[in-house]
């Protein structure tokens, strides 16, 4: 169940095969780069989820929470850090890693929200 | 006359050539030493940076020292080797277990030796430019506000320590980090850490301001 609501953000981290610096799976991408916040099952509960964090890390694994965004959103969250100051901060280190990507993130997460009926 | 100054001259001399061959038989045995403990074992000391995808990084056990001549500042890794506390609050490449710290302590000439072969390992790529660690507002405003860096980073405020902890804690970094590696690291990314969790700033932060954070970050106490 967890792992069927954290497959957008997982499937958004599915950038592998063309890039020969990150090669990765969707889950080896996620737990490198997004579980120190968000925790290694998307719960919003990662180790730098402290009082001091401006803003408290998304709970990926909430239908609640996931259903407030549009794919651009998450889309951007990835690229760019989403739309709160502390998160862009903290989220955008894809920018620059996997900007050449952004077409295939597209396709993919919106295959990935196809599949789940969104 | 002239030959009490040729007398004079001797001890001179004497420890110059002393300090000299000290400095140099220091970073050879500190090699040596090195090697013996197989301290390679978990720190990579031969450049450039080797891990292209997420695994390498993660089969690392270690942080990499092969330019630790340029990224420390010179007498903390002979301080830290007398008494190694932890830097990282999590264990190395670990976003849950915490660091216990059992880091093998060194003591006597080896700690110097070590310490002293550490400090000649040195990257091109931090150039001399003389950042002077000063906790200026560009810097704070972006270290703070702007890029939240504290997340990730404990830091000591007002006496106790705040932050994140996946990062290594740049509490008292004016102690231990060299402000134009702090530039370096931000600005060329790629060659020190290809892979790694931290976010890549270069592109984002304009390079007055990435000069401000690290002149701030150097001087975190």
């Amino acid at each position: 169940m967890t792992i069927r609501l954290l497959m957008p953000a997982l499937v958004f981290f599915a950038l592998g095969a063309g890039i020969p610096a990150y090669a990765a799976t969707a889950e080896e991408n996620y737990r490198f780069h997004c579980a120190q916040c968000h925790g290694l099952e998307g719960k919003g509960n990662g180790i730098n989820a402290t009082r001091e964090m401006p803003v408290s890390p998304r709970d990926h694994t909430s239908a609640l929470e996931m259903g407030k965004l549009t794919d651009a959103d998450i889309i951007n969250a990835i690229t760019d850090g989403g739309r709160r100051q502390a998160s862009r901060a903290s989220c955008r280190r894809t920018e620059n890693t996997f900007k050449n990507e952004i077409p295939r993130i597209e396709g993919l997460s919106e295959e990935a929200l196809q599949l789940q009926g969104r | 006359m002239r030959r009490a100054v040729y007398l004079s001259a001797i001890p001179v001399l004497a420890a110059a050539i002393f300090i000299s061959t000290g400095a140099h038989a220091g970073v050879a045995e500190g090699k040596k030493a090195f090697e013996a403990r197989k301290c390679a074992s978990c720190h990579q000391v031969a450049g450039p940076a080797a891990e292209k995808t997420i695994k390498d990084q993660l089969s690392k056990k270690g942080p990499e020292l092969w330019y630790s001549g340029s990224k420390f500042k010179a007498g903390f890794l002979e301080k830290w080797r007398a008494d190694p506390r932890p830097i990282r609050p999590l264990a190395y490449n670990s976003v849950t277990e915490r660091n216990t710290g059992g880091h093998p302590m060194l003591s006597g000439q080896e700690k110097a030796d070590v310490a002293a072969y550490l400090m000649s390992l040195k990257s091109a790529d931090v150039k001399p430019l003389g950042i002077q660690a000063a906790d200026n507002p560009k810097g704070r405003i972006a270290f703070v506000r702007k890029h939240s860096c504290y997340g990730c980073h404990q830091v000591r405020t007002r006496g106790s320590l705040v932050g994140g902890f996946s990062g290594p804690s740049l509490a008292e970094a004016s102690e231990r980090l060299n402000p134009d590696w702090v530039y370096a690291y931000l600005s060329k990314p790629s060659v020190f850490k290809p892979v790694k969790m931290m976010p890549v700033y270069a592109g984002i932060i304009n390079d007055a301001e990435m000069k401000g954070l690290a002149a701030y970050v150097g001087s975190l106490r």
